[in-house]
């Protein structure tokens, strides 16, 4: 791993004050989240298949006229930073006149979507004058999406015609409200548990006309030019909070280079390197991306979407200042440099973008925050655990017996991964950097309900969080399977088995991810990373997440941190002790656990005076 | 006649309900032992009829309490040291929670802690898949050698939630036994039994929360019940639940998890009764400015806001109770709420309180320290000779010493400059709690009705409802008492309900019916002999095949009998999800999983409302006129009304006080009062 020295300098521009903000402008702004939840609110009550309607697997976003993002509320910032823009100019670009209950399918990794499995439905809202006033848009991840194999993440194919995905560029999917029976058939004929699908769609479907359907009332009832003033002044705000957070950061420039572990196809790995640039004098922050491989013959191309997500996410997770607004207005401070052709970057047809949301996206996102914390003492973050274990994998099969039990779902059974950040410890369930934590885990109890699985574990696993003074989530374990009298595979591709997650100024990595296969005798067999596993019932797979990297040097970290980690069993006493430098003492009567204040005071000095610096 | 007793942080509030006319007490919260404080009640009760306590309480049918108990118990951490046991496997349920974030890039706050130390957590060799069945048999010597060490670690309750016990809850009730006969002393919450819904975070975590509130509260509630039979009380005792219904007190006590919300859970019942009364369909948001906390709750197109996934602490982060509960927020700001100068020599007030021990300096009951009472008593808003009622005397020299010794002298300007500036502080902290659910909910606060009551509403008031902007503020006649009277202005409701999971391609119309019949007594069980008109609903949680959340839906009649009675319901589920979601799916069929039965007894309303439900009339009613002190005036005389004496209907302008024997209303310079016919006080900002 090579990296260049950062060299920083301190600005001298004082920082702007920051305007208040006007109450009315805050109401409306909320108004609009708050039209987003809802929709939000109806793909999750009523989906069909597990990864949305307990994996909170989707987003929906409101887009003004002119397709900038105004409005995302709880939504995963790698489906909707950039992304949503970008495919409502395709439909504007494909359909020249737009009609009241209309509707668009749009999947097309090629024309701004996220990757194959990410079906987005996007409508027009138009007012009585019949002007275009906003669009509503929802993403959702599918079960499937009739890939060449039962799983939506391919990384292992050499182009989209291996991957097999339905490809959907923004194909009309209603006209007046009502289906189009062909495209729905289509989709039938080819989705795995077509039923599933069926219902998954109505529920994207719903979302956006409850969407439509409070856009319109709130037009109504504020006037439609008061709400066009709003997005500008909203776009104007956000963007006056950004340049107020960059201009807290010192000036420099810092490169990373990170690899994505070796899959099939790519036996180095993915090399990724970044150069991040923070102009504070001007408050202006730049990725450049360019200086990277062209697209690689495998899965984990990045699409155009996710190319400028990721590096978002990296400068957002960064700034230490949640009350940015993250839209088209916070936006314009940043740059994004791409290069087409390129594995992270915008994708070449026929190259395949199956897995673009998660692993190099996620290397993407880890070395921009690394790179701002490299330049910037206290802010960017160390890296998230990387993507994805078994334990976050595709599950598929068929259930003996009835003809009609075919499943597919992704399961978010045991994934972790936090990184530590300059001000906290890394958050227990965020997923991957992509995801932010925005997606739910998943209940044993309802995923052994709807599929014919048994999870026998799943819990943390000690010693494996990314030491620091802000330290990283530890890994996750599980390990399940089908039940008597059913088989079922598990499809996986986990970055992170080589390569784990990096600490930041001074913090240490993550724990690796790992898989293996329990036979009936219970021996346990390594599994490759990138795999679909077929298990018979009695046979289980075992899977370790990721763990987060930690931020700043261990032996900073509040004793009484380190203690409550102990006690919590995220930490051994012996690597409290050798990696924290705090000595644990167990009272031998009430079994008690405290602080040895004399012993950790010599342990602390000792190990900050070492010239070694343990992982 | 019907007593509502609502035990706050400063005042103990009583509420009769008889015949003749209503009339509200108040004595001070006793913290160290809550239950006397509430016999204070009762005795000043008592004595203001004229009567014995024993006298008193012979004639009284029901006794309604409410109290935040449980939830400070739980914020202040003096819960029961409570142990967690799980399936074998599965030891960090609490930890993982159901995962979810709400800001994606707030890494400010820490991540949470679980509701139950993984050092206290106990994993039970044992496992029941989802059909019931057992796939590996409990270890029962794994759970005596588990309880042993639990008795050594000095466990006082515990929460079992053990996977699929819904299935099958053989294993839960088992160590139940082993618990009762080997750890007699120890208190025990079994999921299954408490809250037999799937998943199982929420599960578990309401088992725990349940389990380490029983000490705490079954010794309240017991302690409760038998002082009032003691004082000669032979009626029922009910408590209020979090989701705004009331409770037998023993069944309280032994899933005491139904009174997290039971201090606040009325008072939006009693904004939403007022509100509809004075201006029919508005938005109101009702403020209860108590002595320590101000709840805020927004009340719109009639409803109380429920939540349905209740959380202790913030959504994800905080422990959810797994039950639905009136949605109530709370600051900690009241009447009691102490000034103070932080280090770096900014005001400040609350969030720490006076409470009722010592109480505000002018209490003479040995705090020093200035609270906002104390100012108000500076300003000269409250007259320190007639507060409740001339029934406590206040020092003003004590209040004043209070503000000038620990503010006034520390900042530049006046004695009154530091008392406005502190009520001015204590105003926008509202204001700022306020903003925060209203434009999160996306309202606009000039388009509502503020709804203020509690004993300290009407100090700030008009100043809080002229920052929101809202239109008017309405204080109700009974306001100083909103969550007690809450209680008697509701309905008495009685739900219960029951999983019959079925489908409408195959319905079970027998497992159905006889079900909603089972449901149907226990509800006329709840409320017995004693006559009176009930009236009966009755719902189902029904959802589309392979969805995994349900929409309650009301039956169209009281059972479903016929293919025709089905053919209607299922078409009813239709309509409902297409408008409550945007789309329906007419080909597939509707599943039906949980089957409710709510008995309602109507609130009897006039008692709250008629003209003769006045407070009592102080003995100073000679005092027409004050000196008080507002920044845009300085000292003004101003004229000082007996809230009964406003004629109805008759207006007046500011600035003048109105009063009643509990509460002080401050009308600034620039408003308009009237009293409605419906004996509430309005005020136009």
């Amino acid at each position: 791993m090579s990296q260049t020295p950062p060299s920083a300098t301190v600005s001298t521009g004082d920082p702007e004050p920051e305007a208040p903000v006007d109450p009315h402008m805050a109401v409306l702004a909320s108004r609009l989240e708050s039209i987003v939840r809802k929709m939000q609110n109806t793909l999750f009550r009523t989906a069909r298949s597990g990864i949305l309607n307990t994996g909170h697997d989707f987003s929906c976003v409101l887009l003004t006229a002119d397709c900038r993002l105004l409005a995302a509320a709880e939504s995963l910032p790698i489906h909707t930073l950039i992304g949503p823009d970008l495919i409502c100019h395709a439909v504007k670009r494909h359909h020249p006149v737009l009609q009241r209950g209309d509707a668009f399918l749009h999947n097309d990794p090629y024309d701004g979507n996220s990757h194959a499995a990410d079906h987005c439905l996007i409508a027009p809202v138009i007012d009585d004058d019949r002007t275009i006033r906003l669009f509503v848009l929802a993403k959702a991840h599918q079960a499937d999406c009739g890939n060449s194999r039962p799983s939506t993440y391919l990384g292992d194919v050499v182009d989209v015609y291996q991957e097999g995905a339905l490809i959907f560029s923004a194909t009309k999917i209603q006209s007046d409200y009502q289906d189009n029976a062909d495209i729905v058939r289509i989709c039938r004929s080819r989705i795995r548990s077509s039923d599933q699908w069926w219902g998954d769609y109505l529920a994207s479907l719903g979302a956006i006309r409850i969407g439509e359907r409070e856009a319109l009332a709130l037009g109504d009832e504020i006037g439609w030019d008061t709400l066009d003033r709003h997005a500008d002044a909203w776009f104007d705000y956000s963007e006056q909070k950004m340049k107020a957070a960059i201009r807290r950061l010192p000036s420099g420039t810092a490169k990373i280079a990170t690899r994505h572990d070796p899959f099939p196809n790519v036996p180095d790995g993915i090399p990724v390197n970044v150069e991040v640039t923070i102009d504070a004098q001007n408050a202006k922050l730049t990725v450049d991306l360019r200086d990277n491989v062209d697209c690689q013959p495998c899965g984990l191309n990045l699409t155009e979407s996710c190319s400028t997500s990721a590096a978002l996410v990296g400068i957002f997770n960064s700034l230490n200042d949640p009350s940015v607004p993250t839209n088209a207005g916070s936006f314009r401070r940043i740059a994004v440099h791409l290069r087409r052709n390129c594995v992270v970057g915008i994708p070449q047809h026929p190259f395949s973008c199956s897995a673009a949301t998660t692993n190099v996206a996620d290397r993407l996102s880890n070395a921009v925050q690394r790179a701002i914390s490299e330049i910037a003492p206290g802010y960017g973050m160390a890296e998230t655990g990387p993507l994805q274990p078994p334990g976050a994998g595709v599950i598929s099969g068929r259930s003996s017996g009835s003809a009609e039990s075919q499943f597919v779902n992704q399961v978010h059974l045991a994934v972790t991964g936090g990184a530590g950040s300059a001000t906290s410890d890394g958050f227990l369930t965020i997923i991957h950097a992509g995801n932010a934590g925005m997606c739910r885990i998943d209940s044993v109890e309802v995923d052994e309900l709807h599929y014919p699985m048994l999870i026998e574990t799943r819990r943390l696993v000690e010693d494996t969080e990314g030491a620091g003074e802000f330290r990283g989530a530890p890994s996750a374990y599980a390990e399940f399977g089908p039940t008597e009298g059913h088989s079922m595979d598990v499809a996986f591709m986990a970055d992170g088995t080589i390569n784990p997650a990096v600490g930041a100024r001074g913090g240490g990595a993550g724990g690796v991810s790992k898989a293996f296969k329990r036979d009936r005798k219970g021996a346990l067999s390594k599994l490759p990373p990138c795999h679909s596993v077929h298990l018979e019932a009695g046979e289980r797979v075992v899977s370790y997440s990721a763990g987060g990297g930690g931020y700043g040097k261990p032996t900073n970290r509040n004793p009484g941190a380190v203690l409550n980690d102990v006690r919590e069993g995220w930490v051994t006493r012996e690597r409290a002790a050798s990696i924290y430098g705090v000595a644990i003492a167990e009272d031998s009567t009430t079994g008690l656990l405290d602080i040895d204040q004399a012993t950790t005071a010599a342990l602390r000095k000792q190990l900050r005076t070492s010239p070694f610096t343990r992982p | 006649m019907r007593l509502a007793c609502d035990t706050g942080g400063t005042f103990t509030d009583l509420v009769v309900e008889s015949a003749a006319r209503t009339r509200l007490f108040k004595a001070p919260t006793t913290p160290d032992d809550p239950v006397r404080g509430v016999l204070d009640a009762v005795a000043i009760a008592a004595r203001g009829y004229g009567k014995d306590v024993s006298d008193f309480l012979a004639e009284v049918t029901t006794f309604i309490h409410g109290t935040t108990r449980s939830l400070n118990a739980i914020v202040t951490g003096n819960t029961a040291r409570t142990a967690f046991l799980t399936t074998a496997g599965h030891p960090d349920i609490l930890v993982f929670r159901e995962g979810g974030r709400t800001d994606p890039f707030n890494f400010k706050v820490t991540p949470p802690a679980p509701y139950v130390s993984r050092s206290l957590t106990f994993e039970i060799p044992e496992r029941i898949d989802a059909r019931g069945r057992i796939l590996r048999p409990m270890d029962e010597r794994a759970v005596l050698t588990i309880i042993e060490r639990m008795k050594a670690l000095g466990i006082e309750a515990v929460g079992v939630c053990l996977l699929w016990s819904v299935a099958n809850g053989v294993h839960e009730r088992r160590i139940g036994e082993l618990l009762a006969e080997r750890f007699p002393q120890v208190f025990y919450s079994l999921s299954h039994e408490l809250n037999p819904t799937l998943r199982e975070y929420r599960r578990a975590s309401a088992t725990c929360i349940d389990a380490s509130l029983k000490p705490l509260m079954f010794a309240y509630l017991d302690a409760l019940t038998r002082r009032l039979k003691g004082a000669g009380y032979t009626g029922r005792t009910l408590m209020v639940t979090s989701q705004g219904g009331v409770m037998d007190a023993d069944v309280v006590a032994r899933s005491p998890i139904h009174s997290l919300n039971s201090g606040p859970a009325m008072a939006p019942i009693a904004g939403r009764y007022h509100a509809a009364a004075e201006y029919g369909d508005t938005v109101a948001i009702v403020a209860d400015s108590g002595g320590t906390t101000y709840d805020i709750s927004v009340v719109r197109d009639g409803r109380v806001p429920r939540t349905r996934e209740t959380w202790i602490g913030p959504r994800f982060r905080g422990h959810m109770t797994g039950f639905s509960s009136v949605d109530v927020k709370s600051i900690g700001a009241g009447g009691g709420s102490i000034a103070w100068i932080d280090n770096g020599g900014l005001l400040q007030v609350g969030p720490q309180s006076a409470g009722a021990t010592p109480g505000p300096a002018a209490y003479g009951k040995g705090g020093t320290e200035p609270t906002v009472t104390d100012c108000a008593i500076v300003l000269g808003y409250i007259d320190p000779d007639f507060f409740l009622g001339g029934a406590m005397r206040l020092d003003a020299a004590l209040a004043r010493h209070a503000v000038h010794s620990r503010i006034a002298s520390r900042l530049s300007g006046t004695v009154e400059d530091a008392a406005v500036a502190i009520l001015a502080l204590a105003t926008e902290r509202m204001v700022g709690a306020i903003n925060d659910i209203t434009v999160n909910q996306g309202i606009d606060p000039e388009k509502a009705v503020l709804v203020a009551g509690g004993g300290a509403a009407g100090l700030n008031a008009t100043a809080i409802a002229r920052r929101l902007g809202a239109r008017e503020v309405l204080l109700p006649a009974f306001g100083a008492a909103l969550s007690a009277a809450g209680a008697l202005v509701s309905d008495m409701i009685s739900e219960y309900a029951a999983i019959v999971f079925t489908a409408s391609s195959a319905f079970d119309f027998a497992s159905v019916n006889a079900a909603l019949t089972r449901l149907e007594g226990k509800c006329a069980g709840f409320f017995g002999e004693d006559g009176g008109e009930l009236r009966y609903e009755f719902f189902a949680e029904a959802r589309y095949v392979h969805q995994i959340w349900e929409i309650e839906l009301p039956l169209p009649r009281a059972r479903i009998e016929t293919d025709a009675d089905l053919a209607e319901f299922v078409a009813a589920f239709h309509r409902e999800h297409k408008n409550l979601f945007g789309i329906e799916d007419v080909a597939s069929p509707v599943e039906f999983v949980t089957w409710r039965v709510r008995a309602i007894r109507p609130a009897v309303p006039e008692a709250c409302s008629s003209g003769a439900s006045l407070p009592d009339s102080g003995s100073n009613a000679l005092v027409r006129r004050r000196r008080v002190y507002f920044s845009s005036t300085g000292w003004i005389d101003v004229p000082v009304h007996r809230f009964e004496e406003i004629p109805i209907d008759d207006g007046t302008d500011g600035p003048c006080i109105a009063e009643t024997s509990f509460t002080t209303i401050v009308a600034e310079p620039g408003t308009r009062l009237h009293r409605s016919p419906m004996n509430n006080l309005r005020i136009v900002v």
